[in-house]
């Protein structure tokens, strides 16, 4: 039997415990609040751009059961908004329970407010962790899906403090590097200032406080675009971003809302005063973050070295995926790293050699590009992510970026990996 | 495993922020021990946050104020009772188990303040009440106050391992007392049997000659039993309810060697009940200030015994069998 301990509930650590599971582990995944997706209760974005070729690989690699989900949940499909093409946004509010319900089924044990403190080592290899009650909890193999945003000082030294994101740190408490607990030092992100960290890149409005018209827009064709009066014109804000792929000049001169159940609104945040002297939004109030008149949570905080697959530099026995592998955006992005640390845990905890998607894939191709890149001071700046900037622009360069889904599907096939992550080792 | 993170009593309170936040050595934060980034365990709103809001400086400090001797019982020959008049907020913010206040003679200078762990609260009349063992010249001098009392407070970390105290509902707990350890265990009983626990309370008079917890204790569904701890009998019983009674939780009230008998004894079981203790370090300011009651825990890490929420096996183990 193998045991498999996943620390951190997000999408990539959702992810990483279904590839496990599928690979034959006994899988438990510890979560510190009461909902599992992390941030991705309040995200929505699935293959725009780049991302729907990413998406596509993910399916014919076997990994395709959280897509299939956020394909059943999504409010609207084949959208068009500034700069992105073909995306698919998902309902937020219902995205959730599915997951949940999908990796019972599945057979993953799930703690919920559990919350990983500290690491108990035996020389490089991780023996157990420590959790908030004082227990321990064993395992074969660790992976660490922690994320990299906050908690609060963190909000509020490279940030404007607690904006009161999903995230709930007063509630659930703190985030900790498992890797750093561990000894490995965080690498950390920085911003065009080269001030660490990064603002969250969108908030969400409440849909009910928007007027009629715009809220009907939004659910009949998923976006609507309304210009920002020109006193209000930040071009500047676009740096802070996490978001590369939306900070584009259009992303300044206008506010772009697309729906996900909420009215997500595309800027890091937006002084609420401002906001309601934009037409059809005079009543508009904030959902997520809280604050989001203020500020957003700030990421890229706490990045752990890594090979290509996935395993976490200089201990044996942690691998780790999503924000806390790299600097990638996104849930795809998530889903991405997260299977592959899931599957190669269970290669690892076996002795088997682990797996490295080719990079040929794009898949396989963002996962070693983002690690090169972060060994640059240049690098640190950049995000990573299949939706745009830098690397949909390398996608495209290099002819990878495609939505014929024939095509992908040929891809994958011709590497041999077709439904790799659904073959059972244990 | 890097440094195993410090909880500190105070974290969250109205007197967080604290003195050592402004001087970089807070117990908690990372930031405000002079790091980068955040590494804490604090569940709650962040003190770092708190640090800004209040104009990077400290919030609130603790007042002294003069507290009117209600009453003065004499228990035996060198150990007596005070009921003293305070405000009802102190009142009310000393309520609760483990908790102290420092207290001198008006007419003494600060550095007469000597720590003492409240034994009961009455937060509707406001009042306080506190057992006195003369020992030394700050507790002679409070013996006979020629112009009443000054307290300070309201301090919190008389007891170790408030987590578990606070954490056990509906079990089976054991307080065991001895001595002027019994001041604090009044508190410890009420409190466990307020959160549905069956309660045993075993009292020995120790050096201080007499029970005078009795009152406290009497109206409190648990089962009071008085022994001599240092006999032969006493150590039989007290054997025998720890392998009997399937403890949740164990209170020692007493001295750092009757901790670590208990300790032992628990160490033997195949079931380990949670182990709180009364902290008998040498305190002195309450502030992690002045740095008497600083002491080494096994990693090596100095600790700030007075606001720090220690592992008692990690700290009274060190100290007693590695001197």
């Amino acid at each position: 039997m193998v045991n498999i301990v996943i620390i951190g509930g997000g999408w990539a650590g959702c992810a990483a415990a279904l590839a496990a599971k599928q690979a034959g582990a006994q899988v438990l995944l510890l979560e510190k609040t009461d909902m599992l997706l992390g941030l991705g209760n309040v995200g929505g974005i699935m293959r725009n751009n780049g991302r729907y070729t990413a998406a596509e690989e993910m399916i014919n690699l076997g990994a395709g059961k959280l897509f299939d989900i956020t394909d059943r949940a999504a409010r609207h499909t084949m959208v068009e908004f500034p700069g992105h093409s073909h995306a698919s946004l998902y309902d937020v509010t219902k995205v959730e329970p599915m997951v949940r319900r999908l990796l019972r089924e599945m057979g993953v044990e799930i703690r919920f407010m559990a919350r990983a403190i500290d690491v108990i080592k035996k020389g490089n290899s991780i023996k157990g962790i420590l959790m908030a009650d004082d227990t321990v909890i064993e395992g074969d193999v660790f992976i660490e899906t922690t994320g990299s945003t906050g908690p609060m000082g963190n909000c509020l030294k490279y940030g404007n403090g607690c904006a009161m994101c999903i995230l709930r740190c007063p509630s659930f408490g703190p985030r900790t590097s498992i890797s750093q607990r561990a000894g490995v030092e965080d690498i950390l992100g920085q911003r065009g200032d080269e001030c660490y960290g990064a603002f969250s890149g969108s908030c969400k409005l409440n849909k009910d406080s928007l007027s009629d018209e715009i809220r009907e827009k939004l659910d009949r064709d998923g976006v609507a675009v309304l210009k920002v009066p020109a006193e209000d014109i930040k071009m500047e804000k676009l740096s802070v971003k996490v978001c590369q792929q939306y900070a584009l000049r259009e992303y300044a001169e206008n506010v772009v809302l697309l729906d996900t159940g909420h009215a997500k609104l595309m800027t890091s945040y937006y002084p609420l005063e401002d906001l309601r002297k934009i037409p059809g939004l005079e009543n508009a109030r904030y959902e997520d973050p809280y604050s989001g008149g203020k500020g957003n949570s700030v990421r890229y905080l706490s990045m752990a070295p890594r090979n290509n697959s996935m395993k976490v530099d200089g201990l044996e026995n942690l691998l780790c995926g999503g924000e806390k592998s790299g600097l990638f955006v996104g849930h795809t992005e998530a889903i991405t790293t997260g299977s592959l640390a899931g599957h190669n845990s269970v290669r690892l905890a076996l002795g088997m050699p682990l797996l490295e998607l080719p990079r040929n894939l794009v898949t396989g191709d963002i996962i070693a590009y983002a690690n090169e890149q972060i060994k640059h001071k240049d690098g640190l700046k950049k995000r990573y992510t299949f939706a745009g900037a830098e690397y949909f622009e390398r996608m495209k360069e290099r002819k990878m970026y495609t939505i014929d889904k024939k095509e992908i599907e040929r891809r994958v096939s011709r590497m041999d990996l077709t439904d790799i992550f659904n073959e059972k080792l244990v | 495993m890097i440094g195993r993170k410090l909880e500190c009593i105070d974290a969250g309170s109205e007197y967080c922020p604290c003195f050592l936040a402004e001087a970089n050595e807070c117990i908690t934060c990372s930031h405000l021990q002079g790091k980068e980034f955040c590494d804490c365990n604090w569940r709650g709103v962040c003190i770092y946050q708190e640090y800004v809001w209040a104009g990077n400086r400290k919030k609130g400090v603790r007042g002294s104020y003069p507290a009117a001797v209600v009453e003065k019982r004499d228990v035996s020959q060198n150990t007596f009772v005070y009921k003293l008049r305070v405000t009802k907020t102190l009142a009310r913010q000393l309520d609760s188990p483990g908790a102290y206040v420092f207290m001198r003679d008006k007419e003494k200078p600060s550095f007469f303040d000597v720590p003492m762990s409240v034994m009961a609260v009455d937060a509707v009349k406001g009042e306080i009440q506190v057992a006195l063992q003369v020992q030394g010249a700050k507790t002679k001098a409070l013996a006979e106050p020629e112009k009443g009392i000054i307290i300070r407070g309201p301090y919190w970390n008389g007891i170790l391992g408030q987590r578990y105290l606070k954490g056990v509902k509906n079990g089976n707990c054991l307080v065991i007392a001895r001595g002027i350890g019994q001041a604090p265990a009044a508190k410890v009983a009420g409190y466990l049997v307020r959160s549905g626990n069956k309660v045993r309370v075993i009292v020995d008079p120790g050096k201080v000659g007499a029970v005078f917890i009795g009152d406290l204790i009497k109206d409190l569904p648990c089962e009071v039993e008085e022994l001599d701890l240092n006999s032969r009998q006493g150590i039989k019983v007290v054997k025998r309810y720890l392998k009997n009674e399937n403890h949740d939780l164990v209170f020692s009230g007493g001295s750092d060697k009757q901790h670590l008998h208990i300790i032992k004894e628990i160490d033997k079981l195949a079931q380990k009940p949670f182990i709180v203790v009364t902290n008998n370090n040498e305190i002195c300011c309450g502030e992690g200030i002045c740095g008497s009651c600083s002491t080494r825990i096994d990693s090596g890490v100095r600790v700030k015994a007075c606001k720090v929420q220690l592992d008692v096996r990690r700290v009274i183990e060190r100290r007693i069998l590695n001197g």
